[in-house]
Protein backbone atom coordinates (compact mmCIF):
# COMPACT_ATOMS: atom_id res chain seq x y z
CA UNK A 1 0.00 0.00 0.00
CA UNK A 2 2.93 2.28 0.68
CA UNK A 3 4.53 1.73 -2.63
CA UNK A 4 1.55 2.27 -3.80
CA UNK A 5 0.89 5.36 -2.40
CA UNK A 6 4.76 6.83 -2.99
CA UNK A 7 4.97 5.27 -7.08
CA UNK A 8 0.96 7.54 -6.84
CA UNK A 9 2.90 10.54 -5.84
CA UNK A 10 5.29 10.26 -7.78
CA UNK A 11 3.52 10.16 -11.06
CA UNK A 12 1.56 13.37 -9.32
CA UNK A 13 4.63 15.05 -9.17
CA UNK A 14 5.76 13.91 -12.84
CA UNK A 15 2.43 15.20 -14.28
CA UNK A 16 2.60 18.39 -12.34
CA UNK A 17 5.41 19.48 -13.20
CA UNK A 18 5.63 19.80 -17.04
CA UNK A 19 2.59 19.89 -19.57
CA UNK A 20 3.73 21.45 -22.63
CA UNK A 21 6.58 19.70 -24.46
CA UNK A 22 7.14 16.84 -26.89
CA UNK A 23 5.68 13.69 -25.36
CA UNK A 24 8.92 11.71 -25.21
CA UNK A 25 11.63 14.08 -24.52
CA UNK A 26 12.93 14.78 -21.18
CA UNK A 27 13.33 18.30 -20.45
CA UNK A 28 15.79 19.32 -17.93
CA UNK A 29 13.12 20.22 -15.70
CA UNK A 30 11.63 16.94 -16.38
CA UNK A 31 14.70 15.70 -15.73
CA UNK A 32 15.56 17.16 -12.57
CA UNK A 33 11.88 15.12 -11.84
CA UNK A 34 12.75 11.89 -12.55
CA UNK A 35 15.58 12.19 -10.76
CA UNK A 36 13.40 12.73 -7.74
CA UNK A 37 11.29 9.58 -8.54
CA UNK A 38 14.81 7.69 -9.19
CA UNK A 39 16.31 8.48 -5.90
CA UNK A 40 12.95 7.71 -4.13
CA UNK A 41 12.92 4.35 -5.26
CA UNK A 42 16.79 4.28 -4.50
CA UNK A 43 16.15 5.16 -0.84
CA UNK A 44 13.34 2.79 -0.90
CA UNK A 45 15.49 0.18 -2.04
CA UNK A 46 18.36 1.07 0.98
CA UNK A 47 15.96 1.16 3.45
CA UNK A 48 14.75 -2.23 2.35
CA UNK A 49 18.56 -3.83 2.71
CA UNK A 50 19.10 -2.55 5.69
CA UNK A 51 15.73 -4.63 7.08
CA UNK A 52 16.76 -7.19 4.63
CA UNK A 53 20.19 -7.29 6.48
CA UNK A 54 19.28 -6.58 10.39
CA UNK A 55 19.16 -9.53 12.64
CA UNK A 56 16.68 -8.20 14.44
CA UNK A 57 14.17 -8.57 11.42
CA UNK A 58 12.03 -11.76 12.03
CA UNK A 59 11.95 -14.32 9.42
CA UNK A 60 8.36 -13.87 7.86
CA UNK A 61 9.05 -10.17 7.63
CA UNK A 62 12.12 -10.17 6.06
CA UNK A 63 10.69 -12.37 3.29
CA UNK A 64 7.82 -9.68 2.61
CA UNK A 65 10.63 -7.20 2.40
CA UNK A 66 12.10 -9.01 -0.07
CA UNK A 67 9.03 -9.08 -2.30
CA UNK A 68 8.62 -5.74 -1.71
CA UNK A 69 12.06 -5.02 -2.73
CA UNK A 70 11.89 -7.13 -5.62
CA UNK A 71 8.83 -4.95 -7.08
CA UNK A 72 11.48 -2.14 -7.06
CA UNK A 73 12.93 -4.47 -10.61
CA UNK A 74 13.47 -5.02 -13.53
CA UNK A 75 12.81 -8.58 -14.07
CA UNK A 76 16.06 -10.53 -14.77
CA UNK A 77 17.93 -7.63 -12.42
CA UNK A 78 21.26 -8.98 -11.20
CA UNK A 79 24.05 -7.70 -8.71
CA UNK A 80 27.65 -7.65 -9.89
CA UNK A 81 29.98 -8.53 -6.82
CA UNK A 82 33.78 -7.22 -6.68
CA UNK A 83 36.26 -6.51 -3.95
CA UNK A 84 39.52 -4.39 -3.64
CA UNK A 85 41.54 -7.23 -4.30
CA UNK A 86 40.08 -8.75 -7.00
CA UNK A 87 38.51 -6.93 -10.02
CA UNK A 88 36.48 -10.18 -11.12
CA UNK A 89 32.51 -9.83 -10.65
CA UNK A 90 30.80 -12.14 -9.39
CA UNK A 91 27.05 -12.34 -10.14
CA UNK A 92 23.42 -13.14 -8.18
CA UNK A 93 19.66 -12.78 -9.26
CA UNK A 94 18.70 -9.84 -7.11
CA UNK A 95 16.52 -12.50 -5.05
CA UNK A 96 19.69 -14.78 -4.61
CA UNK A 97 21.54 -11.27 -3.48
CA UNK A 98 18.39 -10.46 -0.63
CA UNK A 99 18.60 -13.89 0.56
CA UNK A 100 21.89 -14.18 1.29
CA UNK A 101 22.16 -10.85 2.72
CA UNK A 102 19.30 -12.51 5.25
CA UNK A 103 21.20 -15.68 5.69
CA UNK A 104 24.89 -13.68 7.23
CA UNK A 105 25.90 -15.78 9.93
CA UNK A 106 26.71 -12.82 12.02
CA UNK A 107 24.67 -11.86 15.20
CA UNK A 108 24.60 -8.46 14.32
CA UNK A 109 24.61 -6.51 11.36
CA UNK A 110 24.63 -2.79 11.05
CA UNK A 111 23.97 -1.62 7.43
CA UNK A 112 24.49 2.10 6.89
CA UNK A 113 24.09 4.55 3.70
CA UNK A 114 26.56 7.59 2.91
CA UNK A 115 24.96 10.98 3.20
CA UNK A 116 26.16 11.05 -1.15
CA UNK A 117 24.05 9.93 -4.48
CA UNK A 118 25.64 11.01 -7.90
CA UNK A 119 23.27 10.94 -10.45
CA UNK A 120 24.39 10.35 -13.92
CA UNK A 121 22.19 11.74 -17.30
CA UNK A 122 19.82 9.58 -18.85
CA UNK A 123 20.34 8.49 -22.36
CA UNK A 124 18.03 6.78 -24.58
CA UNK A 125 18.30 2.83 -25.57
CA UNK A 126 17.35 2.01 -29.14
CA UNK A 127 13.33 0.96 -27.99
CA UNK A 128 12.63 4.31 -26.45
CA UNK A 129 13.03 3.87 -22.94
CA UNK A 130 15.68 5.74 -21.25
CA UNK A 131 18.52 4.34 -18.63
CA UNK A 132 20.40 6.07 -15.95
CA UNK A 133 22.99 5.20 -12.97
CA UNK A 134 23.00 6.36 -9.93
CA UNK A 135 25.79 5.72 -7.55
CA UNK A 136 25.59 5.79 -3.54
CA UNK A 137 27.83 4.00 -0.59
CA UNK A 138 27.23 1.37 1.87
CA UNK A 139 29.00 0.89 5.00
CA UNK A 140 28.12 -2.84 6.38
CA UNK A 141 29.23 -4.05 10.12
CA UNK A 142 28.93 -7.60 10.69
CA UNK A 143 29.41 -8.60 14.85
CA UNK A 144 29.61 -11.66 16.28
CA UNK A 145 29.33 -12.69 19.49
CA UNK A 146 32.90 -14.15 19.69
CA UNK A 147 33.91 -10.80 19.36
CA UNK A 148 34.55 -10.95 15.41
CA UNK A 149 34.41 -7.91 13.42
CA UNK A 150 33.55 -7.39 9.97
CA UNK A 151 33.37 -4.26 8.35
CA UNK A 152 33.12 -2.83 4.41
CA UNK A 153 32.03 0.31 2.44
CA UNK A 154 30.58 -0.60 -0.98
CA UNK A 155 30.04 1.49 -3.95
CA UNK A 156 26.34 0.48 -5.34
CA UNK A 157 26.34 1.66 -9.05
CA UNK A 158 22.27 1.16 -9.64
CA UNK A 159 20.88 1.20 -13.18
CA UNK A 160 17.19 3.15 -13.33
CA UNK A 161 15.26 2.66 -16.41
CA UNK A 162 12.68 5.08 -17.03
CA UNK A 163 9.65 4.61 -19.27
CA UNK A 164 6.89 6.69 -20.94
CA UNK A 165 3.71 5.19 -19.89
CA UNK A 166 -0.24 5.98 -20.02
CA UNK A 167 -3.06 5.44 -17.04
CA UNK A 168 -6.09 6.09 -17.42
CA UNK A 169 -7.48 8.67 -14.59
CA UNK A 170 -10.99 9.27 -14.23
CA UNK A 171 -11.85 8.51 -18.27
CA UNK A 172 -8.92 10.50 -19.08
CA UNK A 173 -5.89 9.08 -20.49
CA UNK A 174 -2.37 10.78 -19.22
CA UNK A 175 0.78 9.90 -19.69
CA UNK A 176 3.39 9.47 -17.00
CA UNK A 177 6.80 8.56 -16.64
CA UNK A 178 7.50 5.40 -14.38
CA UNK A 179 10.97 4.31 -13.06
CA UNK A 180 12.31 0.98 -12.35
CA UNK A 181 15.22 -0.29 -11.30
CA UNK A 182 18.02 -2.59 -12.84
CA UNK A 183 21.29 -4.33 -12.48
CA UNK A 184 23.73 -3.27 -9.91
CA UNK A 185 27.11 -3.30 -9.75
CA UNK A 186 28.93 -3.68 -5.77
CA UNK A 187 32.17 -2.45 -5.62
CA UNK A 188 34.25 -3.13 -2.35
CA UNK A 189 36.02 0.18 -1.58
CA UNK A 190 37.72 -0.14 1.66
CA UNK A 191 37.34 -2.58 4.67
CA UNK A 192 37.35 -0.69 7.79
CA UNK B 1 41.16 18.74 -3.12
CA UNK B 2 38.18 21.83 -3.91
CA UNK B 3 35.95 19.08 -4.74
CA UNK B 4 36.18 17.38 -1.53
CA UNK B 5 35.11 20.38 0.55
CA UNK B 6 31.56 20.54 -0.77
CA UNK B 7 28.36 19.76 0.66
CA UNK B 8 25.59 17.21 -0.16
CA UNK B 9 22.91 18.81 -2.89
CA UNK B 10 21.18 16.27 -3.26
CA UNK B 11 18.31 14.81 -1.19
CA UNK B 12 20.49 12.33 1.06
CA UNK B 13 20.08 8.90 0.93
CA UNK B 14 21.69 7.96 3.79
CA UNK B 15 23.14 10.06 6.79
CA UNK B 16 26.64 11.72 7.34
CA UNK B 17 29.03 8.88 8.27
CA UNK B 18 32.34 11.40 8.40
CA UNK B 19 34.26 9.81 5.29
CA UNK B 20 32.30 11.39 2.73
CA UNK B 21 35.24 13.42 1.75
CA UNK B 22 36.80 11.31 -0.83
CA UNK B 23 33.55 9.94 -2.30
CA UNK B 24 32.90 13.71 -3.67
CA UNK B 25 36.23 13.90 -4.74
CA UNK B 26 35.86 10.65 -6.46
CA UNK B 27 34.95 11.04 -10.29
CA UNK B 28 32.18 8.40 -9.21
CA UNK B 29 30.93 7.73 -13.03
CA UNK B 30 32.27 7.56 -16.82
CA UNK B 31 29.70 9.71 -17.44
CA UNK B 32 31.16 12.39 -13.87
CA UNK B 33 34.30 12.16 -15.86
CA UNK B 34 32.82 13.55 -19.14
CA UNK B 35 30.84 16.31 -17.34
CA UNK B 36 33.84 17.21 -14.92
CA UNK B 37 35.74 17.41 -17.82
CA UNK B 38 33.82 20.00 -19.79
CA UNK B 39 32.87 21.65 -17.12
CA UNK B 40 28.97 20.73 -16.90
CA UNK B 41 28.46 20.58 -13.28
CA UNK B 42 28.97 22.00 -10.07
CA UNK B 43 31.28 21.36 -7.32
CA UNK B 44 28.38 18.91 -5.73
CA UNK B 45 28.14 17.20 -8.80
CA UNK B 46 24.74 19.08 -9.92
CA UNK B 47 24.55 19.56 -13.50
CA UNK B 48 25.35 22.72 -14.58
CA UNK B 49 22.44 25.03 -16.37
CA UNK B 50 23.65 25.67 -20.08
CA UNK B 51 23.35 29.50 -19.62
CA UNK B 52 25.71 29.60 -16.33
CA UNK B 53 28.90 31.34 -16.51
CA UNK B 54 30.42 28.04 -15.09
CA UNK B 55 29.02 25.87 -17.74
CA UNK B 56 31.89 24.53 -20.24
CA UNK B 57 33.83 27.40 -18.77
CA UNK B 58 38.06 27.51 -19.47
CA UNK B 59 38.58 28.65 -16.39
CA UNK B 60 36.92 25.84 -14.41
CA UNK B 61 37.87 23.65 -16.82
CA UNK B 62 41.81 24.32 -16.15
CA UNK B 63 40.74 23.96 -12.05
CA UNK B 64 38.69 20.36 -12.77
CA UNK B 65 41.23 18.71 -15.46
CA UNK B 66 44.10 18.54 -13.29
CA UNK B 67 42.08 16.56 -10.76
CA UNK B 68 41.15 13.84 -13.74
CA UNK B 69 44.14 12.68 -14.07
CA UNK B 70 45.74 9.82 -11.96
CA UNK B 71 48.27 11.66 -9.69
CA UNK B 72 49.53 8.88 -7.39
CA UNK B 73 51.56 6.74 -9.56
CA UNK B 74 53.24 9.65 -11.85
CA UNK B 75 52.82 7.38 -14.71
CA UNK B 76 52.08 10.55 -17.28
CA UNK B 77 54.55 13.66 -17.03
CA UNK B 78 53.75 17.20 -15.67
CA UNK B 79 54.69 18.94 -18.67
CA UNK B 80 52.99 16.97 -20.57
CA UNK B 81 49.41 17.33 -18.40
CA UNK B 82 50.04 20.89 -18.75
CA UNK B 83 50.37 21.29 -22.71
CA UNK B 84 46.82 18.68 -22.68
CA UNK B 85 44.93 20.93 -20.25
CA UNK B 86 46.56 24.23 -22.04
CA UNK B 87 45.27 23.06 -25.45
CA UNK B 88 41.71 21.73 -24.87
CA UNK B 89 40.71 24.78 -22.47
CA UNK B 90 41.69 27.66 -24.78
CA UNK B 91 39.30 30.15 -24.98
CA UNK B 92 39.29 30.57 -28.92
CA UNK B 93 38.84 26.77 -29.73
CA UNK B 94 38.04 24.54 -26.75
CA UNK B 95 38.24 20.36 -26.95
CA UNK B 96 35.44 18.75 -25.48
CA UNK B 97 34.27 15.50 -24.80
CA UNK B 98 31.23 14.22 -26.72
CA UNK B 99 29.48 10.82 -25.14
CA UNK B 100 27.47 10.39 -28.53
CA UNK B 101 30.41 11.69 -30.54
CA UNK B 102 32.66 8.63 -32.31
CA UNK B 103 36.47 7.75 -31.92
CA UNK B 104 36.10 6.83 -28.04
CA UNK B 105 35.60 3.21 -27.21
CA UNK B 106 35.82 0.25 -24.41
CA UNK B 107 38.35 -2.09 -24.10
CA UNK B 108 36.85 -5.29 -21.76
CA UNK B 109 38.87 -7.83 -20.26
CA UNK B 110 36.43 -10.98 -19.55
CA UNK B 111 36.79 -14.28 -18.70
CA UNK B 112 35.85 -17.16 -21.02
CA UNK B 113 36.18 -20.89 -19.93
CA UNK B 114 37.61 -22.59 -23.07
CA UNK B 115 38.56 -25.79 -23.51
CA UNK B 116 38.62 -26.39 -20.17
CA UNK B 117 40.62 -23.34 -18.48
CA UNK B 118 39.94 -19.84 -18.42
CA UNK B 119 40.73 -17.25 -20.54
CA UNK B 120 40.55 -13.93 -21.10
CA UNK B 121 39.49 -12.37 -24.29
CA UNK B 122 39.39 -8.43 -25.08
CA UNK B 123 36.42 -7.29 -26.30
CA UNK B 124 36.05 -3.74 -27.55
CA UNK B 125 32.71 -2.03 -27.66
CA UNK B 126 31.45 1.10 -29.16
CA UNK B 127 28.43 2.85 -28.71
CA UNK B 128 25.83 2.70 -31.98
CA UNK B 129 22.49 4.74 -32.55
CA UNK B 130 20.16 2.87 -33.59
CA UNK B 131 16.09 3.61 -33.85
CA UNK B 132 15.34 5.60 -31.43
CA UNK B 133 18.52 5.78 -29.14
CA UNK B 134 22.06 4.15 -28.83
CA UNK B 135 23.62 0.83 -27.84
CA UNK B 136 26.65 -0.13 -27.38
CA UNK B 137 28.27 -2.81 -29.55
CA UNK B 138 31.06 -5.17 -29.78
CA UNK B 139 33.55 -3.79 -32.39
CA UNK B 140 36.23 -5.96 -31.91
CA UNK B 141 37.96 -8.97 -30.23
CA UNK B 142 41.11 -10.24 -29.37
CA UNK B 143 41.99 -13.62 -28.25
CA UNK B 144 45.87 -14.77 -28.11
CA UNK B 145 44.54 -18.33 -29.30
CA UNK B 146 42.99 -16.82 -32.65
CA UNK B 147 46.05 -14.64 -32.94
CA UNK B 148 48.53 -17.52 -33.02
CA UNK B 149 46.78 -19.50 -36.00
CA UNK B 150 47.52 -16.50 -37.95
CA UNK B 151 50.95 -15.17 -39.85
CA UNK B 152 52.97 -16.71 -37.45
CA UNK B 153 55.57 -18.33 -39.72
CA UNK B 154 58.86 -16.55 -40.22
CA UNK B 155 59.79 -18.22 -43.39
CA UNK B 156 57.23 -17.17 -46.19
CA UNK B 157 59.55 -19.12 -48.73
CA UNK B 158 57.16 -20.92 -51.30
CA UNK B 159 54.47 -20.42 -49.99
CA UNK B 160 52.29 -19.13 -52.83
CA UNK B 161 50.37 -20.98 -55.88
CA UNK B 162 52.32 -20.29 -58.53
CA UNK B 163 51.18 -18.47 -61.54
CA UNK B 164 50.56 -21.38 -64.12
CA UNK B 165 48.27 -23.73 -61.97
CA UNK B 166 45.83 -22.61 -63.67
CA UNK B 167 47.04 -24.71 -66.55
CA UNK B 168 47.36 -28.20 -64.30
CA UNK B 169 43.60 -27.68 -62.73
CA UNK B 170 45.30 -26.78 -59.70
CA UNK B 171 46.24 -30.03 -58.69
CA UNK B 172 48.96 -28.28 -56.44
CA UNK B 173 46.27 -27.55 -53.93
CA UNK B 174 46.64 -30.36 -52.39
CA UNK B 175 50.23 -29.24 -51.27
CA UNK B 176 48.85 -25.93 -50.04
CA UNK B 177 46.03 -28.05 -47.69
CA UNK B 178 48.73 -30.14 -46.63
CA UNK B 179 50.61 -27.18 -45.00
CA UNK B 180 46.82 -26.11 -43.42
CA UNK B 181 48.91 -24.18 -41.22
CA UNK B 182 50.21 -21.44 -42.99
CA UNK B 183 46.75 -21.78 -45.30
CA UNK B 184 46.47 -17.93 -44.80
CA UNK B 185 49.84 -17.06 -46.59
CA UNK B 186 47.69 -18.47 -49.59
CA UNK B 187 45.10 -16.04 -49.46
CA UNK B 188 45.29 -12.60 -51.47
CA UNK B 189 47.02 -9.34 -49.68
CA UNK B 190 43.62 -7.91 -48.50
CA UNK B 191 43.13 -10.63 -46.12
CA UNK B 192 42.13 -9.88 -42.41
CA UNK B 193 41.49 -12.58 -40.30
CA UNK B 194 37.80 -11.29 -38.45
CA UNK B 195 38.43 -12.40 -34.93
CA UNK B 196 34.66 -11.43 -34.58
CA UNK B 197 33.25 -14.37 -36.97
CA UNK B 198 35.75 -17.01 -35.37
CA UNK B 199 34.69 -15.68 -31.53
CA UNK B 200 31.23 -15.81 -32.46
CA UNK B 201 31.60 -19.53 -34.41
CA UNK B 202 33.04 -20.61 -31.05
CA UNK B 203 31.01 -18.99 -28.66
CA UNK B 204 27.87 -20.33 -30.70
CA UNK B 205 29.33 -23.74 -30.71
CA UNK B 206 29.42 -24.01 -26.96
CA UNK B 207 33.45 -24.18 -26.97
CA UNK B 208 33.96 -20.16 -25.41
CA UNK B 209 31.23 -19.74 -22.74
CA UNK B 210 31.62 -16.46 -20.65
CA UNK B 211 32.03 -16.09 -17.31
CA UNK B 212 32.86 -12.68 -16.16
CA UNK B 213 34.07 -9.28 -17.10
CA UNK B 214 37.54 -8.90 -15.30
CA UNK B 215 38.32 -5.47 -15.85
CA UNK B 216 37.23 -2.35 -18.35
CA UNK B 217 39.27 0.94 -19.50
CA UNK B 218 38.39 3.72 -22.50
CA UNK B 219 40.38 4.69 -24.43
CA UNK B 220 39.88 8.38 -26.42
CA UNK B 221 40.66 9.46 -29.51
CA UNK B 222 38.32 12.34 -29.58
CA UNK B 223 40.48 15.20 -29.03
CA UNK B 224 42.66 16.46 -32.49
CA UNK B 225 46.13 15.57 -31.98
CA UNK B 226 45.59 13.98 -28.33
CA UNK B 227 44.75 10.20 -27.24
CA UNK B 228 44.10 9.21 -23.64
CA UNK B 229 43.01 6.27 -21.64
CA UNK B 230 40.86 5.79 -18.67
CA UNK B 231 40.90 3.99 -16.00
CA UNK B 232 38.85 3.32 -12.70
CA UNK B 233 41.23 3.69 -9.43
CA UNK B 234 39.71 1.66 -6.88
CA UNK B 235 41.35 3.70 -3.29
CA UNK B 236 40.84 5.61 -0.23
CA UNK B 237 42.13 9.30 -1.69
CA UNK B 238 40.93 11.74 -3.17
CA UNK B 239 42.24 10.89 -6.32
CA UNK B 240 40.25 7.88 -7.22
CA UNK B 241 37.44 6.83 -9.68
CA UNK B 242 37.73 7.18 -13.42
CA UNK B 243 40.96 9.11 -14.28
CA UNK B 244 43.15 9.31 -16.91
CA UNK B 245 45.96 6.55 -16.83
CA UNK B 246 47.79 7.69 -20.08
CA UNK B 247 48.63 10.65 -22.18
CA UNK B 248 49.85 10.99 -25.94
CA UNK B 249 50.17 13.80 -27.55
CA UNK B 250 49.71 11.97 -31.36
CA UNK B 251 49.30 13.78 -34.88
CA UNK B 252 46.01 12.98 -36.37
CA UNK B 253 47.63 10.86 -39.10
CA UNK B 254 49.04 8.60 -36.89
CA UNK B 255 46.12 7.68 -34.75
CA UNK B 256 45.86 4.37 -36.79
CA UNK B 257 49.36 2.99 -35.69
CA UNK B 258 48.17 3.43 -32.16
CA UNK B 259 44.54 2.25 -32.85
CA UNK B 260 46.86 -1.00 -34.42
CA UNK B 261 48.20 -1.33 -31.22
CA UNK B 262 45.47 -1.05 -29.16
CA UNK B 263 43.96 -3.74 -31.26
CA UNK B 264 46.59 -6.14 -30.71
CA UNK B 265 46.93 -6.06 -34.51
CA UNK B 266 49.79 -7.42 -35.99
Amino acid sequence: MLKNKITLASIVLLLVSGTAWAQDEVSPERKQAIDSLALEKVRDLSKYISIIGSKETPFSEANRVIERALELFMEGSQMGVSSINRKRVNYYGIKEYFERLMALNYDRVNIEWYNINYISDLVRQPDGKYVGVITIYQRFTGESDDGLKYVDVTKKDITVYVERKQTQIGGRIIGFWDVLLGDIRVTETRKG
Amino acid sequence: MFIAQVVCYAQPIGTYLGDERFMYAETKQVNQFFRRFNSEEDLSGKRLDAKSREFKNPEFRRKYIPMLFDNETGKIEEALKKDFIQDVTRKDQPKLLDFYGKDWFAEVKASFRYKGKVETVILFLSLEQEALGHKWVISNVYFKHFADLFFNEKDMAGKFIHPMSHELDFMNLIKVFRDGKNLEYYFDNEYKPDFRTLFLYEVKKGDLVFEAVDDVSFHFFQLDNWYFELTEFNRHTANSGWLISNLTKIPENQKDLLLKYIYYEK
